[in-house]
């Protein structure tokens, strides 16, 4: 049994591995960089680290150092024969010799674990980024179907955060109920970070424990994980009343997201968006708040990594492709207000694209229940 | 990734416990005359920076580099510039450097102090990429597997860790105590309540799994895959507060025959003590036989490197690593006269 996503995967896989001359990828994952392995093998990881083994003839091997893992990919994956293995590296040295002369590529290759390259004999394995980066990347319609399913769960969540965000609370307890709620509905992964205050905080990171109080911009980023694809969504709300300046610094990123969006097709460059979307900071004498400095990126892609390339950021040239799934996030630091947020997810089309985020696009108040 | 609370608390883990690690650290690098270790983290992989310097990346990764002659521990760290201070605010050692490259700079601290034999947690798993990037920008070093000498100082463990790892176990002991196998209708109902004592309580991570069905598997299942509960299931969370990892697993039957047996398993396991030394299995097998009970399968896991637990004995294994007189989690497997039971719990 596998799931009709994992078979067009597989299918899409085995033809790259052929464009590319691959006998034999490797793929390597933890719970952080979980997609190279999931694509191939369906397994989302959770502890210890596993190696795959792809050959061209479809036959993989999932080789896992977790016993409880090892269990549970049983029961889950029954498309690869899987291999438990205290010693991870030695096991994938062992079935890599048996595969002879035959071409071996890996990947995330700068990830991979420094036994399986060197060792008493150096296994001759070639980068193998090319093989499946661009399958990560740009999405057959039985996955955008479950970035979508993700999207709708981030606008339910976000609902749920709303809710939760009243004075006196702490920022983990928010955590702890969004949590609750993915994992009622089967969501067993999300990215979320948080900010809570007013003009001193610069970005976003996990809950330190800041008990909310009126007048805080609460902002977070959700993103949940459905069937191994992720999408997001940025918010920001206000702890009672929003105030002017507030109101104010709003609509210059409500203004730049939807510039960015509208500039969003198929042939134009991740730089484009990130350009559309500054140019809008420019416009108000805020261009000091879209470099390095405050903002890390203007936006990037999702999928079975949840910031995966392309990074939407002036100096990346990357042209979008249909069926590559991003969100479009203006979040930076406001030097009025303090660090805001707003992103909605969106499928890139051939004259456009699907917007996939229904959250309204406003500045939220929040007051005590 | 880490999404619960983060945050170093002074009281919970003082800064006097760190610097006694990094000295026992150094102590055992002296021992093994390397120059320095480098040590890598990760989601996966945090639980050997956070045990010498209270923290752990929410997300991403990064190299900690603690020289053997003294001098403040460099962590540098693949996570943008903007969390730079909140880094710095939960992560009491170390001067801290946030760069794409982290590599890089600890190649260049290296280069720098003109260490040579420079020591690598887990040398075999430790990335390619980083290996490559600090044999290039130190040139002459030698990149030593340091597991052993970082094991030994590892072996320590002190009363901060031990307080961390009850405060854990209490947390998962929360988790679990509210279900009420009459009243739960999925699989799903369960983990949710499961994951909000553990994140209400502070803990900045629960896995919570389940085995949806002892009749059928004994393979616990996240929320994503797990199916329709059967008459006996058991729920698993792995949990981590500050840093400190623990497991606890009960099982629950709403089949009122077995709930007896159920509970005299529960009762079983609760009143398991560690041997002083000598082999655990010998002693699990002894403390568990009687009463149509039979030990199945069991595994302890232990802190040792970068995984927050290693298997450290089993059923399928002999002692050989399990360390005596620390803490460890015992996951078991019993056969109660032919039916399926599962339990785990810190054994401190």
């Amino acid at each position: 049994m596998t799931s009709p996503a994992h078979q067009a995967r597989l299918k899409a896989l085995a033809d790259s591995m052929k464009v590319e001359e691959t006998d034999v990828l490797v793929l390597f994952g933890n719970n952080w960089h979980a997609d190279h392995l999931r694509y191939a093998t369906d397994f989302g990881i959770q502890e210890g680290q596993g190696i795959a083994l792809v050959r061209a003839d479809g036959t993989t091997t999932l080789i896992l150092d977790d016993a409880a893992e090892a269990d549970r990919a049983r029961d889950e994956t029954r498309t690869c024969e899987i291999v438990y293995a205290p010693s991870l590296v030695k096991e994938a040295r062992n079935l890599l010799s048996r595969e002879g002369n035959r071409k071996i590529g890996a990947a995330p290759f700068h990830l991979l674990p420094y036994g399986l390259l060197h060792g008493e004999k150096d296994l001759r394995v070639a980068d193998g980024t090319n093989v499946i980066e661009r399958l990560l990347m740009t999405k057959l319609e039985i996955e955008m179907d479950a970035v979508r399913r993700a999207a709708k769960l981030a606008d339910e969540g976000y609902a749920i955060f709303r809710d939760a965000a009243r004075p006196a609370r702490k920022d983990y307890e928010l955590v702890a109920e969004i949590e609750t709620f993915f994992r009622t509905k089967g969501v067993a992964e999300n990215f979320m970070i948080i900010g809570v205050g007013g003009q001193e905080v610069r970005g976003m990171a996990p809950p330190s424990g800041k008990v909310l109080k009126r007048g805080d911009m609460v902002t977070t980023e959700l993103t949940p994980c459905v069937d191994g694809y992720y999408s997001q969504i940025c918010r920001t709300l206000v702890v009672g009343e929003a105030n002017e300046a507030q109101k104010q610094a709003f609509a210059v990123y409500l203004e730049a997201m939807e510039a960015g969006i509208a500039a969003v097709a198929a042939g134009v460059t991740a730089a484009q968006v990130a350009k559309a979307e500054n140019d809008i900071f420019r416009k108000y004498n805020l261009g000091d708040y879209v470099t390095s400095e405050y903002t890390r990126v203007r936006g990037h892609g999702m999928g079975l990594f949840p910031d995966q390339k392309p990074q939407i950021l002036e100096d990346v040239h990357i042209p979008l492709e249909t069926g590559m799934t991003i969100i479009v996030h203006p979040n930076t630091y406001h030097p009025a207000v303090g660090y805001f947020v707003l992103g909605d997810s969106l499928i890139v089309r051939d004259k456009g694209h699907e917007l996939l985020c229904g959250t309204p696009r406003q500045l939220f108040s929040v007051t005590s229940h | 990734m880490r999404r619960g609370l983060m945050q170093w608390n002074p009281e919970e883990l003082p800064r006097s416990a760190l610097d006694a690690r990094i000295a026992l650290l150094r102590e055992a690098l002296n021992a093994e005359k390397l120059d320095g270790l480098v040590v890598y983290t990760n989601i996966a992989r945090g639980a050997a920076v956070a045990w010498l310097s209270g923290f752990q990346p929410y997300w991403n990764e990064g190299l900690l580099y603690v020289p053997t002659a003294g001098g403040t521990p460099v962590f540098a760290t693949a996570l943008s510039k903007r969390v730079a201070e909140w880094i710095g605010s939960v992560m009491p050692v170390g001067e801290v450097t946030t760069t794409p490259k982290p590599a890089l700079l600890i190649g260049q601290q290296i280069a720098k102090s003109g260490g040579k034999r420079i020591g690598i947690l887990e040398l075999d798993d430790f990335p390619a990429g980083h290996a490559q990037l600090l044999l290039e920008t130190a040139p002459g070093i030698q990149l030593i597997d340091a597991t052993n000498a970082f094991a030994k100082a590892r072996a320590h463990v002190d009363e901060a860790e031990r307080n961390l790892l009850n405060h854990a176990a209490r947390l998962a002991d929360a988790g679990l105590a509210g279900i009420d196998p009459a009243r739960t209708t999925s699989s799903q109902d369960l983990l949710g309540p499961c994951d909000e004592q553990a994140r209400k309580g502070g803990a900045e991570e629960c896995f919570a799994t389940i085995a949806p069905d002892l009749s059928q598997s004994a393979s616990y299942l996240r929320t994503d895959t797990a199916g329709p509960l059967g008459t006996s299931f058991a729920v698993r969370s792995s949990l981590a507060y500050k840093a400190t990892w623990v497991r606890r697993a009960r099982s629950f039957t709403s089949d009122p025959a077995l709930a007896v047996r159920y509970a005299q398993a529960e009762a079983a396991l609760a009143a398991f003590k560690a041997p002083e030394s000598g082999r655990l299995d010998a002693t699990i097998r002894a403390h568990f036989a009687g009463n149509g009970i039979e030990v199945r399968s069991w595994l302890a896991e232990q802190p040792r490197g970068g995984y927050p637990l290693t298997r450290v004995a089993g059923s399928n294994q002999g002692d050989d690593v399990w360390q005596a007189g620390a803490p460890f989690v015992l996951d078991i497997e019993l056969s109660l006269g032919g039916t399926r039971w599962l339990g785990a719990k810190l054994i401190a």
